[in-house]
Parts: structure tokens; C-alpha cells; sequence
């Protein structure tokens, strides 16, 4: 079997570009108990994927805060049927994971008071966003090249990759990203593959280990054969299991290393999301 | 190709999976959202104008001209200020976005002009050292150029001394053979001169000789009354007095021309057997005697101060007069050529000269200070070497009276000998050092093998005979300074660091006296002992001489007694 290059060919490129444009349709509902002055309209929205929930959502924010009074205004906060939305989880995991089969748009609801200590992390500022994205990419490329690529890089590269982010600037993101994509021809991959998996009804926030992307004998290692040795349950009850990633399955029989160079977020973690299959 | 497609085939998956979620989740619903969130703005902004209005009219209730017109362009307005703040808010965005990559693109500016700088300052920097370089280049150049003049001249110059030189060599060469010849002929003359004087002596002689036979012839027809033999060893028959008496002229006659000549020298008639004994010659240990050139004198110096003058007269010693003067015992005495001047050493650290004639001290030579174990007269006779105890040799002129040069020989002289420009020494550290006269300088150094006590020439000055300590006799050849024969005997030890050989006039015998008062004399040719004469002495030999003539040898010895051996 021939293995891959790392020359990005012209469908990959679409498979980045869909990646990165990929959109949730949302609806903000403003919790009932939320003191207002009239009644609070539903704020559509259509979500980036790919983004963080505080980053994208000042235009939800103002629109409540027209019926909102300022003082009982504090941090707001997002959850879905109960559960508190952490907003350091890119929003496309969120919603792949909590509500992947249930019919669109998404109802979240916005809170603005009590904010839950426990389950949630403060966001004062776009700044803190920024310290958790650049600090996700530095972690996976310490997977993925020992931390080479990303140490070698400027700070104004760095720069350029939350710029490109934050202002959904797929060009300028993908012109230092591609960077953290390439791996020596000899090795066949990068040195582990970064990747957490996120199950429904597990104890664990999210299970994150070492995995190579190439077997010591030569082979080229696919996703099944990562979810052999972290989720067993997922191969082998693949009626009961789903394997989402980006709001898509795809096949066990699709190498890991592809899947690390296209399909990951722009933290660049392959998120993959473990939920029931829809008894329907 | 199988790895191709089920690559395709998972890819291709991947890729319709997308598009369908995108047309399921995006596009369905972004037209709605779109119209809906317009919608909900134009809501707001109609229930903000609604309330701004409400609150105008109710201030302004008496404004009439407020036409239902003016409301919906109030809103269309509002809408497109709307907008226009939409698009403010965009233009901002973007505008912090290129004024980000204008910082970045100053800074990028700013570090090239930086690079440009510090290329320049090297530049700058390298061009003066290129600068300084060539400048170095030229100087070096230029001294080159005089360095190479400097050499020509001297090249030249050397040359031209070289001619010079050669042809001053030449000239050199020249005259040399010039002298060569006139030496010659002038030695040829002189031999001309002895055959003549020769030839008149053989007649003399021979006429002598007839004149006697027949004198005999006579005698014998008569008859001799016979006498009694004496007592004493003097010689019994007047024949033989007469004999010596002829011989005794020829012996002057030949001496002198011995002296003014470079003939041959006399042979030594068979050796004596006859020995005179002079009881008392001096109050104590005599230590040197010498015979006068003219064989008729003899001096001996003893430790009583005394230098004693006798004259040999038939095998007798006369005593004639005593040298006084010196103020210690005198180690050596020597006469000049002529035997007009008496040279004496002695241990009171001086060495004296005594005229001949009239016994006077005539010149006292203080200067060492040691006692000085030997004086010779150079030569010339217009200067004195003398050896010390102080390790040191002085070169004394006679004119000045003042000791014109000191050499440092390192270790006490016992005894020296002169040739014409050498002069030789022996020391006690066992080495006889060979001193060029001008020069000041060891010319050649031989070790024996014990302290060196006498040092003699032969006539022609070729050898020279060493006597030391290990109670041997050496013969050295002055050519090739080495030792070229050896004498020892059984009996034979050197009595003290004094103890003092001579040659035989013709170089034919060797004598030496020995501590135990015994006389060896040995033939040079053979290397074998010739005699040994043991009835004379009771102590230890210090000194022996022979006469010029070789017809006597004297010997003295510690215990004050001079001998006299003859063959008479």
C-alpha cells in the first residue's frame, strides 16, 4: 500500500475547506427564569464548527441584553437540556456530542446569572480564549514533532493562527497550519497522533493517549484500529456505537494519519465523538 | 492499485459525508436565519423607533408637519445607518488587520535597514584595512627594492677584496721563497765555513799527530823508568793524560764551535767508570747543578743559599767561588748561552742573575709568589721564563728588568724548557703544557702519568726528556708530540718532585739519579739500562748534568755531596 504524501492533493483541499466552513444551525432561548423587561425572542444563529462558543456569541449576548436589565446582568453561560455548555470544547464536539441525532436547529439556552463554579470556566476576555487555543496546538504538536514545528514558528505566527481563527480567515489559518501538518517521509506520520475521544456516559471528561500512526512492522494504522485499543465497545457493538467526527462517520478502515492532517480542529486534536446509535 | 481505490474509497466517504451534512445542517437553515435575524433587527429598531416617537410626541405634540413620509424614511434611515454600522464595524475589523500587517511589515523594514547598516559599516571597515594593507604592500616593496641595492654593493665590494687578497698572497708566496733561498745560501756558506775550519784542524791535527809519533818513536828507544800506582783513581799512565790533554783542546776548540754553529754534537765517549767525590759541597741538601757551556765550569745550588762555582780540572773539582745573595735555597740554575750569566731560582719566591766575571749579583726577579722551581733564559738571552709554586709562569725581560707577561697554568711548574718559540713545562698535575711564546697561549697539553719533576732537550731540540713521579723516563718526540720511548728500571725511583734528568750532550744517553743514590743511564737506542753507578752516593739523587764536552757527568744529592763521574 502506497502511503500517503503530504502534499495536500485538490480534494483534500475541499475536505479543509468543508472542515473549516462547517456551520450548526442555533437557536439561543433565553432561560424563562431570566428576569426581563418584555418577552425575549430566540436568537438564531448559524455556529462555526470550528470555533469556541465565547468567541462567536457577542451578537447573542447584545440581543438578550436588550431585554435584560444590566444589573443582574454577570457572566453568561450556555447549556443544553441541563447541562452546562463548556465553552473550551470547539462548539461542533459540543454539539456532535450532546445532541448529534436530535432535530436541528440547536436549542441552547443562554443564562446570565448563577453561574455554575463547577462545571464551567470563567472567560473574561478574548485573551483567555487565545491562551487555550494556542495552548491546545502546542500540546498536539508536541505529539505530533516533539514541539519542533510550533517552537520554531515566530510569535507572529503564531499570531496569524488565532487571527485566522478568530476572524474565520481560512487562507491566512491554513498558510501557518500546513506547517503543523508535515512530517518527515522516512517516518510515514507523525510521531503520535493527537486525538481525544469523548463518550456520552463515561466518567472521564475525555480519553487521550499515545498512538502511532504507523505499526513497528510498516503499517499504516487506521481509525479502527485506534478504536480497538481505546473504545473496544465501539467496534465491537457497532450497531450500539456511533463514531462522530465533524458531524460525519467515517469509515473504520480510514487511516489515522489522514484523519490527523484533515479532519482535526484547528487546535489540531482529532475530536471524536463516541454516541448511542438512534434506535429509530 | 487495490491500496489506490480503497484509499478513494474512504476518502470519497469522507468527502460525501461532508457535503450531505452541510446540505442537511448549513443550508437548510442559513437562508432562515438570515431572513430571521433581519427581520428581528427590523423589529428592534422598529420598537426603538416606536418608543423614540412616543416619547417626541409627546413632546412635541404641537408638530404637525410629521408625515407618515417622514416616519418610513426615518426608518429606511435607521436601516442604513444600520447597515452602515454593520459595515463600520466590518471596515474596522479589517482595518486592525492590516494595520497589524503594516506593524509587522514596518518591523520587517526596519530589521533590513538594521542588516544594511552593519553591511555597509563592514564594507566600510574592510576598505580601510585593503587601504592599510597596500600600503604595507608598497613600503615592503620599496626596502625590498634597497635591501637588493644594499646586497649588489656588498657583492661587489667583496669581490674586489677577493682580487686583492690573492694578489697579496701571491706576493706573500714570493718573498717566502725569496728568504727560503737566502737562508739557504747562507747556510750553505756557513757549512763551507765549518769544512774550511774542518779541513785546518785535520791538518793541525795530523801534523800533531806525526809530531807525536815521532816523539814516540824517540821515547821508545829509550828505556821508561816504571812508577808506583797511586791510591787515588787518578788516572796512572801520562800517556793518557797527554791523550786528554790533545783531546782536551779538541773538546774546547769544538765546544765553541758547537756553540756558534748548528753542527752535530759530540759523541759521548764510552761512559765513565771513574768518579771524583766532593764531600761537603754545600751545608746541607744540594739540589741543582749545571755545567757551564764551556765545560769548564760548574755551579750547584743547595739549600745553605749558595750558588757554589767549581772548576773541573782533570777529573778534579777546584772549588772557585760562591754566588751569594739569594735568601732561600735555590731550586735551579741555569747559564745563558754564552756563560757570562748565571741564572738562578730559589724558594724565596725570586730568581736572580749573577755576572760571570766579576760573581756580582747584577739582577734580582721578584714578582711570584711562591718559590720558584725553575728559570731558564729564553733564547735570545734577553729574557727569562720562570715556573713557580704559585702556578704561574712569568715572562721577565732583562732590559727592563720587569716581568712583561704572567701566564696562569694552573697547577705549580717543576721545570721548564725553551726552544725557540715554545717553551715547555711540567707540572704536578701530571701534564707538561706546551706554551707558544707570542701568543701566551697552551699550544698542546700531554698528561703522563705522575706529577712531572724535570723536563730536558737534546742538542738539536727535536725531543724532549720527561722525568716523573711514577719513576719513569720518557723520551717525547717534538714533532708529533708523543712519547716515543720509555726507560724504567728495577731500581730506579724518582726521589722527590725535583729530582732532575739531563740528556747526554748527543743525545745518545739518558741519566737520571735515583732515591737510593744510584745512577741509571740508559742508551736511547737500544731502550736498554748502559749502566748503573752506585758508588758515590748515600742518598738521594736530586740532580745530574752532563758536560757539553760529555765527558763528565755530575751528580748531587740530599745529603750534601756532589759526584763527579769521568772516564779519565
Amino acid at each position: 500500500m502506497t502511503l500517503p504524501t503530504p502534499i495536500i492533493m485538490a480534494d483534500d483541499k475541499d475536505v479543509l475547506r468543508d472542515v473549516w466552513f462547517g456551520r450548526i444551525p442555533t437557536c439561543f432561548m433565553l432561560y424563562p427564569d431570566e428576569v426581563t423587561e418584555r418577552e425575549a425572542e430566540p436568537f438564531y444563529l448559524l455556529l462555526p464548527r470550528v470555533s469556541y462558543l465565547t468567541l462567536v456569541t457577542d451578537k447573542v449576548k447584545k440581543h438578550f441584553l436588550k431585554v435584560v436589565k444590566a444589573e443582574d446582568v454577570e457572566e453568561m453561560w450556555f447549556e443544553y437540556e441541563g447541562t452546562p455548555l463548556k465553552w473550551h470544547y470547539p462548539i461542533g464536539v459540543l454539539f456532535d456530542l450532546h445532541a448529534s441525532n436530535t432535530a436541528l436547529p440547536w436549542s441552547v439556552t443562554v443564562h446570565f446569572k448563577d453561574f455554575p463554579e463547577r462545571d464551567l470556566l470563567h472567560c473574561p476576555s478574548s485573551s483567555v480564549i487565545e491562551a487555550h487555543f494556542m495552548s491546545s496546538i502546542k500540546e498536539a504538536d508536541a505529539l505530533k514533532h516533539k514541539g519542533q514545528v510550533i517552537n520554531d514558528m515566530q510569535k507572529k505566527d503564531h499570531k496569524q493562527l488565532w487571527m485566522g481563527l478568530q476572524n474565520d480567515k481560512f487562507d491566512q489559518f491554513w498558510a501557518m497550519n500546513r506547517k503543523l501538518m508535515e512530517y518527515p517521509t522516512e517516518e510515514g506520520g507523525f510521531r503520535y497522533i493527537p486525538f481525544r475521544i469523548y463518550q456520552t456516559l463515561s466518567d472521564r471528561p475525555f480519553i487521550q493517549k499515545l498512538f502511532r500512526p504507523v505499526s513497528p512492522e510498516g503499517h499504516v494504522l487506521t481509525l479502527g484500529d485506534l478504536l480497538k485499543e481505546m473504545v473496544p465497545a465501539a467496534i465491537y457493538e457497532p450497531k450500539k456505537y456511533q463514531v462522530v467526527i465533524h458531524g460525519i462517520e467515517p469509515l473504520l478502515e480510514t487511516p489515522i494519519q489522514w484523519l490527523s492532517e484533515h479532519l482535526s480542529h484547528p487546535d489540531n486534536f482529532l475530536h471524536i465523538c463516541i454516541v448511542p446509535a438512534p434506535n429509530d | 492499485m487495490a491500496g489506490r481505490r480503497v484509499e478513494c474509497t474512504w476518502k470519497r466517504h469522507v468527502a460525501e459525508q461532508l457535503k450531505q451534512r452541510d446540505r442537511v445542517q448549513r443550508q437548510a437553515f442559513e437562508e432562515i436565519i438570515h431572513q430571521y435575524n433581519r427581520l428581528l433587527e427590523k423589529s428592534d429598531l422598529q420598537a426603538v423607533l416606536s418608543e423614540r416617537l412616543q416619547t417626541e410626541k409627546y413632546e412635541l405634540q404641537d408638530r404637525h408637519d410629521v408625515s407618515p413620509g417622514a416616519e418610513s424614511l426615518q426608518q429606511e434611515m435607521a436601516q442604513i445607518r444600520i447597515r452602515h454600522q454593520e459595515e463600520l464595524t466590518e471596515l474596522h475589523k479589517k482595518r486592525g488587520e492590516l494595520a497589524q500587517s503594516v506593524i509587522e511589515l514596518n518591523n520587517q523594514i526596519q530589521q533590513k535597514d538594521k542588516e544594511i547598516q552593519s553591511n555597509e559599516a563592514k564594507m566600510l571597515e574592510y576598505q580601510q584595512q585593503i587601504a592599510q594593507l597596500e600600503g604595507e604592500c608598497r613600503d615592503l616593496r620599496s626596502s625590498l627594492a634597497d635591501l637588493e641595492r644594499a646586497n649588489q654593493t656588498l657583492r661587489d665590494e667583496y669581490d674586489a677584496l677577493q682580487i686583492t687578497f690573492s694578489a697579496l698572497e701571491e706576493k706573500l708566496r714570493k718573498t717566502t721563497e725569496d728568504n727560503q733561498e737566502l737562508v739557504t745560501r747562507w747556510m750553505a756558506e756557513k757549512a763551507q765555513e765549518a769544512n774550511r775550519l774542518n779541513a785546518e784542524n785535520e791538518k793541525d791535527c795530523r801534523r800533531r799527530q806525526a809530531k807525536l809519533q815521532k816523539e814516540l818513536a824517540d821515547a821508545a828507544k829509550e828505556p821508561l823508568p816504571i812508577e808506583p800506582k797511586r791510591v787515588s783513581q787518578t788516572p796512572p799512565a801520562g800517556l793518557l793524560d797527554s791523550i786528554s790533554n790533545i783531546f782536551g783542546y779538541v773538546d774546547s776548540l769544538l765546544s765553541s764551535l758547537s756553540l756558534s754553529l748548528s753542527l752535530a754534537p759530540l759523541p759521548s765517549l764510552s761512559l765513565c767508570v771513574y768518579s771524583t767525590v766532593c764531600q761537603d759541597a754545600h751545608d746541607g741538601e744540594v739540589n741543582a747543578v749545571r755545567f757551564s757551556p764551556g765545560s769548564r765550569l760548574l755551579a750547584t745550588g743547595g739549600m745553605d743559599r749558595r750558588v757554589k762555582l767549581w772548576e773541573v780540572v782533570a777529573g778534579h773539582c777546584e772549588p772557585k767561588g760562591a754566588l751569594t745573595g739569594s735568601n732561600a735555597g735555590i731550586t735551579s740554575i741555569e747559564f745563558d748561552s754564552a756563560g757570562s750569566y748565571l741564572l738562578a731560582a730559589s724558594n724565596d719566591f725570586a730568581s736572580r742573575i749573577w755576572t760571570m766575571d766579576d760573581y756580582r749579583l747584577r739582577h734580582t726577579l721578584t714578582g711570584h709568589s711562591g718559590k720558584v722551581l725553575s728559570a731558564r733564559f729564553l733564547l735570545d738571552n734577553a729574557r727569562i721564563v720562570s715556573g713557580s709554586y704559585d702556578r704561574t709562569l712569568k715572562l721577565w725581560d732583562l732590559r727592563s728588568k720587569v716581568c712583561m707577561k704572567t701566564v696562569f697554568a694552573g697547577s705549580s711548574c717543576n721545570d721548564i724548557v725553551c726552544t725557540e718559540q715554545c717553551v715547555m713545562s711540567g707540572h704536578f698535575d701530571k701534564k707538561v703544557r706546551f706554551w707558544d711564546i707570542r701568543s701566551e697561549s697552551i699550544v698542546c697539553e700531554l698528561e703522563l702519568l705522575g706529577r712531572v719533576t724535570s723536563l730536558d732537550l737534546n742538542h738539536d731540540r727535536t725531543e724532549l726528556l720527561t722525568c716523573s713521579r711514577d719513576d719513569l723516563v720518557k723520551i717525547i718526540d717534538l714533532r708529533n708530540n708523543a712519547v716515543r720511548q720509555t726507560f724504567s728500571a728495577q731500581g730506579f725511583k724518582c726521589g722527590s718532585d725535583f729530582t732532575r734528568v739531563t740528556f747526554s750532550p748527543d743525545g745518545s744517553y739518558v741519566a737520571a739519579g735515583s732515591a737510593d743514590g744510584v745512577l741509571y743511564v740508559w742508551n736511547v737506542l737500544t731502550g736498554k739500562l748502559d749502566k748503573t753507578l752506585d758508588k758515590g752516593h748515600s742518598s738521594a739523587i736530586n740532580s745530574v748534568s752532563w758536560s757539553p764536552s760529555g765527558t763528565y757527568v755530575v751528580s748531587v744529592e740530599k745529603g750534601s755531596r756532589a759526584v763527579l763521574w769521568s772516564d779519565m
